[in-house]
């Protein structure tokens, strides 16, 4: 694997981790900060939800149900309250749904209707639509106490498949941060200093980071944003203190386990890419894996590579049956090919080796037609998946499905929500859907390419692998050759358990699968 | 026309150890190598105290009840010496006993019921495995053979030795507790308290295992 590729797969990497947080914007948003005139009657909010969700999609403005002008008793809300204490959100929906349409937005139960139909929803599993009044709440500002609240709920739904554009941008990314409670106000700086990040605006985010509370959670995620922006940046010569930095990071027991691993992958790639194989090893080492977690292609792909690099060809072939897994069975992983054929070649089994060499050609073929016809690559399901698994484009394709999920879901509660706010919901979940049907379809035309990019280029090292495994394949040995094997096996320790693999995977044994072969290369020919 | 018969046999099986043979060379051409998992023994035993409960089931009259304390010393992941045992059993009558003695007025005086015992063993341990519950968690065993020796204390005939033959096994709950599972049998060799005859007692126990170092 050519340095230049593995320092493209890198930056991409670490890239689609961080940064994608923030993720790239569709065309253009609308900000949504124009909402309704703050005492007219109340239009259901629908003009405000297509603002929001219609993010210049072309999609057509859904009209509000016409006002009605119409009498709220106040008793209502204390109703709705009742309910939703009492464990009914089902009930407490409507009722607060009406509220909220019937009363002035200056009514003083205004937000804390939106809040709490919000949380209804979301109790309701309904997420995206308690997302929505959420968003609304913080951009009316028409309630302090409900505002706090109101962007507590949303930080929590961040954790989920949600609207980027709607949260992260048009909330956290646009808020002003003077009033805000110190975690929210952390999480706030955190986002907006990803979003100049993304712009490119380091010293914008500098400024962000530089508030967050020095110890905190958001301080370790930024400091890792920086770091990655920084590599991407360095792409020629990758500076070497952020090695030391990562691993810093990886050590930070603020951040999640999963951002830990990705600093401490970093780590192993930085060394990779500097020729510190031991040290990439060791760094692959101590990313830990929950236990009986198959863990990720990736990682054993790239140890398998660091392995190959320091002549543990068994243990790098071992790691090769691990992603034959039916856990990895769908992931897009043309190099696995080329690697197995480089270790049959190293050993001197060039059948074998021819073989693992035509399989990646006979496994994408059909891709690899559809690159050459230039047919739509979206269409082709391999690279389909491979594109929709990374990144960005896997957060809008899981939001995508989450919004599908939700607006099926939202059948359920046809009858008990009243055809007004049923109306209103269906809208704002088909106005959503479209929206993230085109943010998906965007950003998976780029990806697609990235991976049929990557497909080709492995087909071509593949076609040069064949022709030099073809070439020792019919090499004459000279009479009186002796075998040699450069490449010893690892004997087995006093504390070790050899388990023989007999086509059945576990979970706990991923990363310990060891490939026994005699080598077959002769003098003359050993490398 | 037999001369062709067992000419045309002969043809046939060099034909099918040929395609046998090229077969299995075939599929070594295509398919080269061994893998397996390896993996570090997460459980490894040293020095190992036992709180045991157990029965003698054997005798129809009664069947003891006993509790257990053993000391182990593994010098290997496959061999083990049990180095002490001792137990001390309470006898629960059989209803066979009681109707015997209701039924019949039989006083079964002769017989002779187990006080207690010591012993030593030495184990192996072939066999380590884990297994999959449920598909959601691996747990880690191992299969052992015992033999060593036992002098039990009858009520009649006093001291008696014997020779013990048996096995079991043990699950792993975490590097320092398993649960043990033996089953024995003991051959009473017939000297002193004027027995005549060889006897049988098995054992069935179960133990909370307590291991002190090994892992480290």
């Amino acid at each position: 694997m050519g340095t230049a590729t593995r320092l493209m797969g890198l930056s991409c990497l670490l890239s689609f981790s961080v940064l994608a947080q923030a993720a790239p914007k569709p065309a253009d948003p609308v900000t949504g900060e124009a909402s309704a005139p703050a005492a007219a009657p109340n239009d259901g909010g629908v003009g405000n939800v297509t603002a929001a969700t219609a993010t210049g999609s072309g999609a057509a403005p859904v009209a509000g149900p016409a006002p009605a002008p119409k009498k709220i008793d106040p008793k209502l809300f204390d109703d709705a309250l009742n309910d939703y204490f009492a464990g009914r959100p089902r009930e407490a929906a409507p009722k607060l749904f009406e509220y909220t349409e019937g009363v002035p937005s200056t009514d003083e139960n205004y937000a804390w209707a939106q809040y709490f139909l919000a949380r209804s929803l979301i109790e309701l599993k309904l997420f995206h639509g308690g997302a929505v009044y959420l968003a609304r709440i913080a951009r009316e500002r028409t309630n302090p106490a409900v505002l706090t609240k109101a962007l507590e709920e949303l930080q929590l739904l961040t954790d989920r498949p949600h609207d980027e554009v709607m949260i992260d941008e048009q909330v956290f990314g646009a808020l002003d941060l003077g009033f805000l409670p110190a975690e929210v106000a952390g999480y706030a700086h955190y986002q907006q200093g990803l979003v100049d990040l993304r712009v490119g605006n380091e010293r914008w985010a500098s400024t962000h980071f530089s508030k967050l509370p020095e110890g905190g959670t958001e301080a370790s995620r930024a400091k890792y944003a920086m770091l990655v922006t920084r590599l991407k940046q360095a792409k020629k010569d990758l500076p070497k203190e952020m090695i030391e930095q990562f691993f810093e990071l990886a050590k930070d027991e603020k951040l999640t386990q999963d951002a830990r691993n990705d600093a401490m992958l970093a780590v192993a790639r930085l060394r990779y890419e500097l020729g510190d194989f031991p040290g990439a090893l060791e760094a692959y080492n101590l990313v830990k894996l929950p236990s009986l977690d198959p863990g990720r292609a990736a990682l054993y792909l790239e140890e398998a590579w660091t392995r190959y690099q320091l002549g543990q060809v068994h243990a790098a072939m071992g790691l090769l049956t691990t992603l034959d897994a039916p856990t990895f069975r769908e992931e897009f992983l043309p190099d696995k090919f080329l690697l197995k054929a480089l270790i049959y070649r190293d050993l001197c089994h060039y059948l074998p080796a021819k073989r693992s060499a035509k399989e990646l050609t006979r496994r994408y073929s059909d891709s690899l037609e559809a690159v050459r016809e230039r047919d739509d690559l979206t269409r082709d399901p391999r690279l389909l998946r491979a594109a929709s698994a990374r990144g960005s484009t896997r957060r809008a394709r899981q939001f995508l499905e989450s919004v599908e999920l939700e607006a099926e879901l939202l059948g359920r509660f046809a009858g008990t929500f009243g055809e007004r706010m049923f109306g209103y919901m269906t809208r704002v979940y088909d106005l959503s859907r479209a929206e993230g049907v085109r943010v998906y379809q965007q950003r998976l035309t780029e990806s697609v390419r990235v991976e049929a990019d990557k497909l080709l280029r492995a087909a071509e090292q593949v076609r040069l692998m064949e022709y030099e495994v073809g070439l020792k394949l019919y090499e004459r040995v000279k009479k009186g050759s002796k075998l040699v094997a450069l490449l010893e096996e690892e004997a087995l320790k006093p504390n070790q358990v050899s388990f023989k693999f007999a086509d059945e995977y576990w979970n706990d044994e991923l990363r310990t699968y060891r490939f026994s072969l005699k080598s077959r290369c002769i003098e003359e020919t050993a490398r | 026309m037999r001369h062709l018969r067992s000419s045309t046999t002969a043809l046939t099986v060099a034909a099918l150890l040929c395609s046998g043979a090229a077969l299995a060379q075939t599929q070594e051409l295509e398919n080269p190598g061994v893998t397996s998992a390896i993996q570090d023994r997460p459980y490894r035993m040293q020095h190992e105290l036992d709180l045991w409960v157990g029965v003698l089931p054997l005798d129809a009259f009664y069947v003891g009840v006993y509790t257990q304390i053993s000391y182990v010393y593994h010098f290997s992941d496959r061999f083990a010496w049990q180095v002490g045992r001792g137990a001390y059993g309470l006898a629960a009558r059989t209803p066979l006993r009681g109707e015997l003695e209701r039924t019949f007025g039989v006083q079964p005086t002769a017989n002779d019921e187990v006080q207690f015992f010591v012993g030593s063993d030495v184990m192996w341990k072939p066999l380590y495995g884990k297994l999959a519950v449920l598909n959601r968690a691996v747990i880690h065993g191992e299969v052992h053979l015992l033999g060593g020796a036992t002098l039990f204390r009858f009520t009649n005939s006093g001291f008696r030795p014997g020779i013990n033959i048996g096995g079991g096994g043990r699950i792993f709950l975490n590097r320092y507790v398993s649960f043990r599972l033996d089953l024995t049998h003991n051959i009473v060799i017939p000297t002193g308290g004027g027995t005549t005859s060889f006897s049988n007692v098995m054992t069935a126990n179960f133990a909370l295992a307590l291991n002190f170092g090994g892992n480290d």
